[in-house]
């Protein structure tokens, strides 16, 4: 064991903090803490010309191997890249299921000619993608999908409904999983298919929630279409791809999270100097237990960095998720009877009134609560299935 | 930056897992427990004999091994998974502090090979009365100190005390004259106590004089905190171990009980303190040699959080083993008293909570 930092790595982060320095200002300048969760709906366009700018410059699949056009970095390297960036207030990043689901699935479960046809543009930030995993009556039982497609004239058709895919509205591509083989249930006969989502066929409707604003969308596919190649894996594989994709690495954007839950917890430590609430007691010891906490989720996200087991997963998801949840209400807490008003019609929302709102759900997406509590209790600690 | 034990580390972690298990079992931890004063004494005979495990992070010079407080932790993690009554902790504690800075190097020589060969030491670092005056061969100590840990078994003792030169750390042969050690009867049976009484207790100064002798008994302190973190993770592991394994065999309504719903969610939230607790002690671990800069803040944050998931997780135990979790026969209640009477030592989980939110300028 040893915590101590390289000097190739601190080389590294220079160069990175260099770098955006040099680059996020001029017409960038104004996209200093833009977009991230409850504000996704910010600067879209001119965060999309950013991405292609990260893109030229080779900052996006740091990770990926050289010759799939990847940098080759060390998870050391990505966590820097990462923690720099948010250092930054770099913005909410337009292409995180790109760059962090798809882009690995392609080079892991993908054939030569997906990976050629679409890296490049995930890698040169131009082709933005979403997810299409979750449905009306799949939610936490992922298998029970019910989106088909089936073969016409060399292209799937798909039919049915997707929901919960977070930034549908501005994706090039979704993946898609659907049910290829007619009669087949649970998690066989299943497909991961590749589908522009500029087309007649797809229909998306924004989710309006509550906080009144939209990153989440209904997806519709009605004889929506895509080539027969467009699939991961065999079809009938798509269960297994699917997993795959949940499955990679994710410490490098857990430790990158942090850096900006440390802005949002400072945010709320300065609001009660300001107006006086730290000389509560209670509010206090809940100021100094968040800053604790936040400490202990990086040294879990540090020790198990690179692991792709599920204990992994599940205990930092549970971690950061009650945490952020906690911060939420610890700010408006904070601020007291003020934290009611909304700073400007017809729902805007302030930071603090918009973690609130929006941490209820982090509790559920990507795997709610009580999932990751089944998966450690059952996967991790060998509790009898009931 | 690696989490990962060396090869060496992990031997020594197999090592110390296969000897515990067969030398310090539940039994043997029950006798020493319960009889006597409160020292599995061949198991110790053993450790500080054959494994020279008290001399683990001593400097070769002083006849140590010369390892890391991350070795240090590492054994006392394996400890802690039986309770083993041993005084490896305080023993460990005090030679770590003696071999930084702000020791007077020639007064810790002696002391440091002495517990390199096995001698017991323990600390006294919480606030006292103790006062200082010189006697006729050099200083005296006046006072009177309660909850040594195993004040009872231990040849010296390291005390911070407040002399006119501010904060210092003296050394104290507690079998010599001006000396009363009177061992208490303690609710944790596997951490015994003494109230140690000093009356022109012949002393040594250990700490240097200035910044660097006040900074030594802070660290003393914080040593202690990330000692007891380790532990409280040993410690907190086989508990959870062991409830996991009962709700596996226990059946109710025709099915085992961990097949319920209601008890797994509570295991799993137990796993997840557990899992923090073992990141935060190892960071903790490594800051003592290789980050002493950032001890001050870490080690009562380590002592927090280690010792808040090992009271979690045995007080919890004890209601998901249901009645026989209350019983005099299982083992789940010296889990239980250990959690509680480190937490109480400490001054409190508010007031390490505290003590973290002040050092890090919070509050």
């Amino acid at each position: 064991m040893d915590l101590s930092v390289s000097a190739e790595d601190q080389a590294f982060r220079a160069e990175v903090r260099e770098w955006l320095a040099q680059n996020l200002r001029g017409e960038f300048e104004p996209l200093r803490g833009t977009g991230g969760s409850g504000r996704e709906h910010e600067a879209i366009e001119l965060r999309t010309e950013w991405e292609k700018a990260l893109g030229a410059a080779g900052w996006i699949g740091l990770g990926l191997p050289r010759n799939v056009g990847g940098r080759g970095a060390t998870l050391m390297q990505q966590v820097i890249f990462a923690e720099e960036y948010a250092r930054a207030d770099g913005p909410g990043r337009v292409n995180h299921v790109g760059e962090y689901l798809m882009a690995p699935t392609l080079v892991e479960f993908g054939s030569e000619e997906l990976q050629q046809r679409f890296l490049p543009g995930i890698l040169k930030g131009e082709e933005l993608w979403c997810q299409g995993y979750s449905e009306p009556g799949a939610g936490s039982d992922l298998a029970a999908v019910r989106t088909r497609a089936s073969l016409k004239d060399g292209h799937w058709s798909i039919e049915g409904q997707k929901v919960w895919t977070s930034m549908a509205f501005c994706a090039d591509w979704c993946f898609v999983i659907a049910r290829t083989e007619p009669g087949s249930e649970r998690h066989r006969g299943l497909s991961y298919l590749l589908v522009a989502m500029e087309q007649e066929g797809i229909d998306i409707r924004p989710i309006v929630q509550i906080t009144g604003s939209s990153e989440f969308s209904e997806v519709f596919f009605d004889d929506a279409r895509t080539p027969e190649s467009y699939v991961v894996g065999e079809p009938g594989d798509g269960w297994r791809i699917a997993m795959g994709t949940l499955g990679f690495e994710r410490g490098v954007a857990t430790l990158a999270q942090q850096v900006g839950f440390q802005r949002e917890l400072e945010q709320v430590i300065a609001d009660a100097r300001e107006n006086g609430t730290i000389d509560d007691p209670q509010i206090a010891e809940r100021l100094v237990q968040a800053w604790i906490e936040l400490r202990v989720m990086r040294y879990q996200a540090l020790r198990t960095l690179g692991t792709i087991e599920p204990a992994a997963a599940s205990v930092s998801k549970l971690l950061w998720a009650n945490w952020h949840r906690r911060l939420g209400e610890l700010g408006i807490d904070v601020r007291g009877a003020s934290a009611t008003v909304l700073p400007a019609e017809p729902y805007e929302l302030t930071r603090e009134q918009a973690v609130f709102l929006y941490t209820r759900a982090d509790t559920i997406y990507a795997g709610s609560n009580e999932i990751q509590r089944n998966i450690l209790a059952e996967r991790v600690l060998g509790l009898p299935r009931g | 930056m690696e989490f990962r034990l060396s090869d060496e580390q992990r031997d020594l972690q197999s090592t110390l897992r296969a000897f515990v298990e067969r030398h310090a079992s539940g039994e043997v931890v029950r006798a020493a427990a319960e009889h006597g004063d409160g020292l599995a004494e061949p198991v110790w005979e053993r450790l500080t004999g054959e494994m020279e495990l008290t001399g683990l992070a001593i400097d070769p010079i002083h006849g140590g091994t010369g390892a890391s407080f991350v070795e240090v932790a590492i054994a006392l993690e394996e400890l802690g998974r039986t309770l083993v009554p041993v005084p490896f902790l305080v023993t460990v504690t005090a030679a770590h502090t003696l071999s930084g800075e702000g020791i007077d190097a020639d007064q810790a020589a002696p002391l440091l090979e002495r517990i390199a060969e096995g001698c017991v030491a323990t600390v006294g670092l919480g606030e006292n009365e103790v006062t200082t005056a010189v006697g006729a061969g050099g200083v005296i100590l006046d006072g009177q100190l309660e909850h040594v840990a195993d004040g009872a078994h231990a040849d010296l003792l390291v005390v911070a005390v407040d002399d006119q030169q501010g904060p210092a750390l003296y050394g104290v042969e507690l079998s010599a004259e001006g000396v009363e050690v009177q061992a208490r009867a303690t609710m944790d049976q596997t951490r015994r106590q003494a109230t140690v009484r000093l009356t022109g207790a012949p002393a040594t100064r250990l700490t240097s004089v200035g910044d660097a002798g006040a900074a030594a008994v802070a660290r003393a302190g914080d040593i202690l905190s990330v000692a007891l973190a380790c532990e409280a993770v040993g410690t907190a592991t086989r508990c959870l171990e062991m409830t996991v394994e009962y709700l596996g065999e226990r059946v109710q309504f025709g099915r085992p009980i961990g097949s319920f719903q209601a008890l797994k969610h509570r295991c799993a939230d137990l796993f997840v303190a557990l899992e923090s607790a073992r990141s935060t002690a190892a960071y903790a671990s490594w800051v003592v040699d290789g980050a002493p800069e950032e001890l001050a803040i870490v080690a009562p944050l380590a002592q927090l959080v280690c010792g808040e998931a090992l009271l979690q997780i045995a007080s919890e135990s004890i209601q998901l083993h249901g009645g026989i979790g209350f019983t005099w026969e299982h083992d789940a209640h010296y889990f239980f008293k250990r959690a509680k009477s480190t937490e109480l030592l400490s001054g409190g989980n508010r007031h390490l909570r505290r003590l973290v939110g002040q050092r890090a300028g919070i509050i």
